[in-house]
């Protein structure tokens, strides 16, 4: 699997996007066990999407996220849909 | 007089949003990588930063007014300065924000914008936080630069004792809205939270922006001018 950003093309990560939950839970508050399941249970999820795919987008890949994450925590949701619409 | 023009200019100042959403960004990305305790020491130097760089401009247009423009503005310096508020007010109720969007993205150069997302997120250390908090504001000058020269016209009005108050007093209430989002953040909430206050209310503060840049406008204009 691959996803691609400006002309860059890289491996896409399960671990990467745990990671990237992870720490925007952290950044909204959320108790570590919550923001753990929540990552875990997304990144499989995500993993599932992006299986018979050979490349995706960086946007869709954070389209797929935001989607997963709605019903799980609209709070994170919010902050991965407005993260570079602050200012 | 002065000290009510120091007071409007200040609370015009805290009005720009710049800032507000650069210690927004800070926060949410510094919880996500640090104790909070950290936070709080990197959100503290930020507004310092912020409070920094405004209390020396000021300092330095005072310098430069008392010994290039022989100890004040004369009438077509401020008037220049009354119409260039007027246009910031005009373009913070047209333009600030950009047209269309959920968002308080703001019509700033996007290299800027970039460049302080991607400060916010890499923040590690006190310095760092200082030296954002000084970007913010600085990149905020195309507004403020106007007001900067009226206040510190002011402050060489005044008897030197009240020159160092008003300096000090314009600082903090440019730096209330910052302190207010450290308080709400410390109560429990999170910067979700605030953003989503800022969007909601995005017409109130392009309004009062708006509003307060053309009082301090027309109070120059009358009590300074004519």
């Amino acid at each position: 699997m691959l996803k691609k950003k400006a002309k860059i093309t890289y491996e896409y990560s399960s671990d990467g996007i745990k990671q990237s939950i992870l720490r925007n839970a952290r950044g909204i508050g959320l108790p570590d066990g919550w923001a753990k399941q929540i990552a875990k249970r997304v990144a499989s999820d995500v993993d599932k999407w992006i299986e018979d795919k050979e490349i995706v987008t960086e946007n869709d890949l954070r389209k797929q996220l935001i989607a997963e994450l709605k019903d799980l925590c609209p709070d994170l949701a919010y902050a991965y849909q407005n993260h570079d619409k602050i200012i | 007089m002065c000290i009510a023009t120091v007071i409007l200019a200040g609370i015009t100042q805290a009005s720009l949003q710049l800032g507000l959403g650069g210690l927004i960004l800070l926060y949410h990305n510094s919880l996500g990588r640090h104790r909070r305790r950290k936070t709080r020491y990197l959100a503290k130097n930020y507004i310092i930063g912020s409070c920094a760089i405004t209390f020396l401009m000021v300092c330095a247009l005072c310098f430069l007014i008392g010994n290039f423009f022989s100890g004040a503005l004369a009438t077509e310096w401020l008037v220049i300065c009354v119409g260039i508020m007027v246009a910031s007010g005009l373009i913070m109720l047209l333009l600030y924000y950009r047209k269309g969007r959920k968002s308080t993205e703001l019509w700033l150069p996007k290299s800027i914008t970039r460049f302080i997302q991607r400060k916010a997120r890499t923040t590690n250390d006190g310095i760092e936080a200082f030296s954002l908090g000084l970007l913010s504001s600085f990149a905020e000058m195309p507004f403020s630069l106007a007001i900067y020269f009226v206040v510190a016209n002011c402050v060489l009005n005044m008897s030197a004792g009240w020159q160092v108050f008003a300096i000090v007093l314009y600082t903090i209430l440019t730096a209330v809205p910052l302190v207010i989002l450290k308080i709400f953040i410390k109560n429990g909430r999170n910067a979700v939270e605030a953003q989503k206050w800022r969007v909601n209310n995005k017409v109130f503060s392009k309004l009062f922006s708006g509003s307060a840049f053309m009082i301090l406008a027309m109070f120059i204009l009358a009590f300074w001018v004519m």
